[in-house]
């Protein structure tokens, strides 16, 4: 696995994530709430599941498809990123 | 990537020595048959004429069941290392198929449920539960399997029937199941249960509830439904009101059961469309009967070309379902983590293709497709039953919209890139490895088996007419991956979800005849080198099999050499008259 050369922040990765997700809904990047789990705006199990094939056309990043079950927000899913990052990072130092 | 250099040299030929696997299964599928009988003779409990009785009567065939218990059926829902005959899914499909070629609500009502509720436990389930299910299914007893409510249809995430924790550490539950098979008679349900009021995917768990441990007073059965087809089936519902079920019933972790039924849509999805093909194959039987013996314009309705056509085409559609239907099972065993497209594929295209071919039998049956009773009565009932399989358990657009999302990644990752699936995916009677239920994957970004036709295009002879024919088929084929490929990385993200755009569900559905006919080509190169079967072997089938394929994505291919029509059609006939089943295992039936 390559290592994100950039120096994402946690406000880089909820604008992105926030981006991502109003296309899937249909929406505009300011209606989505990152603290709203994205359930409660009609995203189903399985979008959720296509999530995890962005992240890694943009980031070069691998992570399990229930990554945003287990995170279910912008919010939630923007801190796990950060820490797959890092550790990523880590492991490769 | 598993590449099938292991398995070579080992699969080949029609009974291996070894493991035995090949000799059980054909051993248990020639049991059954033995024992059903002819369908169309007058002495027996499967015949036509029974099985009519009993749908006309709204009931299964009593004497069917019975039968079928005698043969104790549950035990091949039961994996060997719980007591049971399961080894592997291919073979269930298989034995299946002699059920369904009788009586789909038979099939389904007797067996398919209590297999589908099965394999959430043998995936998930606790020791203790497992030994449990195998000892009930093994006692002749059924299991329900709810993961709808009509409001939701699909939507199952949305469930409400709930499972609230108990104060004693175990679940209460409250509210409504509709449409399940057997809810009234069956010795235990697995319930896909909501146990947390939250939105989104970890909010729902499976249990496994025994009848007999809960309190009668805290649950009632629905009424039965009445529907169209599979008239016989003990469709119901359950409406709990506070029934208290101890913590040991939760399968698996709670709020993984999402994951969980998703895990077992990947078995029950890749095997249950392949067993509804005996009900296809039936229905070729009988309008095959009708078109030799009925004469019209002073010839048998054999002789008229629409009427041939259509009998070879049909043919040809019943062996293509069978090589994905094959490719699918055999990849839960060989490729678990490419599964969940395979087993979507195979649970969209076979119901409907198969649906297509009897309806497209129908016309050649003319007046006698409405005829309820009789020589050719069970043509209609496997046309009204058959739609089921496209409603229950997965909708078509259900499964379409599994693929949708994993396009682009298998765009961006595999196709043209894989190496392709191991020879041994291909191998009708070949041994597989036991089911890896840890190894199943919701989502992979790999494809063997579309990776199957790039690869023949370099491997496949072009000696004869017939050969070329399907190396030239083969060639557009590829092409069509290539445009599926393009369209796929287009796609918006908004055209990612289950509320993608028309053209979504339209690539998978090109998808999915892809990946159909990279199993055509798989089966055959694989029959090709075995020998054993000479019609399989020869190109001719599969020659028009990927001409059909290609016309019905909408290309132009050219005529199909001399010959291939033909054999088909020699080998429509020859079937008949040998009394061998219409699909790749060219099976001895009793009638």
């Amino acid at each position: 696995m390559s290592v994100p050369v950039t120096g994402h922040t946690t406000e880089s990765l909820t604008t992105w994530l926030a981006e991502r997700f109003a296309l899937y809904l249909s929406r505009s990047p300011a209606e989505i709430d990152p603290s709203v789990p994205l359930a409660e705006y009609g995203l189903d199990s399985v979008a959720a599941l296509s999530l995890c094939g962005d992240i890694e056309e943009d980031f070069d990043l691998v992570l399990e498809p229930t990554a945003a079950w287990d995170y279910p927000t912008v919010a939630a899913l923007a801190g796990h990123l950060m820490a797959e990052f890092e550790a990523a990072a880590s492991g490769a130092a | 990537m598993l590449i099938g250099t292991a398995a070579q040299g080992t699969h080949d030929g029609p009974a291996e020595a070894g493991s035995g696997q090949e000799d059980r299964a054909a051993a248990r599928v020639a049991e059954l048959e033995e024992r059903f009988g002819d369908p169309t003779g007058t002495a027996g409990a499967l015949t036509y004429a029974r099985l009519l009785e009993a749908d006309e009567a709204g009931e299964l065939p009593e004497a069917g069941e019975r039968l079928l218990d005698e043969l104790a059926l549950n035990a091949d829902f039961v994996p060997a290392a719980h007591g049971g005959r399961l080894e592997r899914i291919d073979t269930l499909v298989r034995v299946m198929r002699q059920v369904f070629r009788r009586d789909i609500a038979l099939g389904l009502g007797y067996g398919v449920t209590s297999f589908m509720a099965g394999v959430n436990v043998w995936s998930s389930g606790s020791e203790a539960q497992q030994r449990r299910l195998a000892a009930l299914l093994l006692a002749g007893g059924k299991v329900s399997v709810a993961y709808h409510e009509l409001a939701h249809g699909n939507d199952f995430v949305r469930n409400e029937f709930e499972a609230r924790p108990g104060a004693s550490g175990g679940y209460v539950l409250h509210g409504a199941k509709q449409v399940i098979n057997n809810a009234d008679r069956a010795a235990a349900w697995v319930l896909f249960s909501r146990t947390d009021p939250g939105p989104g995917s970890r909010s729902h768990s499976v249990l496994f509830v025994e009848r007999d441990g809960i309190d009668r007073d805290t649950y009632r059965v629905l009424p039965r439904y009445d529907a169209v087809g599979v008239r016989g089936c003990h469709l119901s519902g359950l409406d709990f009101d506070g029934c208290p079920v101890p913590a040991s019933s939760l399968v698996g972790e709670q709020g993984r059961g999402v994951e969980l039924a998703l895990r077992a849509f990947q078995i029950t999805r890749s095997a249950v469309p392949g067993m509804a093909l005996g009900a296809a194959d039936t229905s070729l039987r009988t309008v095959v009967r009708f078109a030799l013996g009925r004469r019209l314009y002073r010839r048998s309705v054999m002789d008229i070309p629409h009427a041939r056509a259509t009998l070879g085409n049909a043919f040809l559609d019943l062996l293509t379902c069978d090589s994905l239907s094959l490719a699918a099972t055999r990849a839960v065993h060989l490729l678990p983590e490419e599964t969940s497209v395979y087993a979507a594929a195979t649970k969209y295209l076979v119901p409907k293709t198969l649906t297509d071919a009897m309806n497209d039998l129908s016309i050649v049956l003319g007046a006698r497709f409405y005829v309820r009773e009789g020589e050719f009565g069970i043509f209609q009932k496997h046309v009204r039953d058959l739609p089921v399989l496209s409603l229950g358990h997965a909708g078509s657009a259900a499964c379409q919209a599994t693929i949708i999302p994993q396009l682009p990644r298998l765009a961006r990752r595999a196709w043209f890139r894989d190496a392709p699936a191991p020879d041994a995916l291909f191998r009708l009677r070949g041994d597989l490895p036991g089911i890896p239920f840890d190894r199943l994957t919701l989502a992979s970004g790999r494809d063997g088996l579309s990776a199957r036709l790039v690869a023949a295009i370099d491997e496949l002879p072009s000696g004869t007419p017939a050969q070329r024919s399907v190396h030239g088929t083969a060639l557009r084929l590829m092409d069509e991956l290539r445009q599926v490929q393009e369209e796929s990385l287009a796609l918006a993200p908004q055209d990612r979800t289950a509320l993608a755009s028309p053209a979504g569900f339209a690539l998978a559905d090109r998808y999915a005849v892809l990946l159909a006919a990279a199993s055509v080509v798989g089966v055959w190169q694989q029959a090709a080198a075995a020998g054993d079967d000479p019609f399989l072997a020869a190109p001719e089938w599969a020659a028009a099999a990927l001409h059909r394929l290609s016309a019905r994505l909408g290309h132009r291919p050219a005529d199909l050499p001399g010959g291939c029509e033909e054999a088909v059609h020699a080998e429509v006939l020859r079937r008949f008259h040998e009394r061998r089943s219409y699909d790749l295992y060219n099976t001895p039936l009793a009638g």
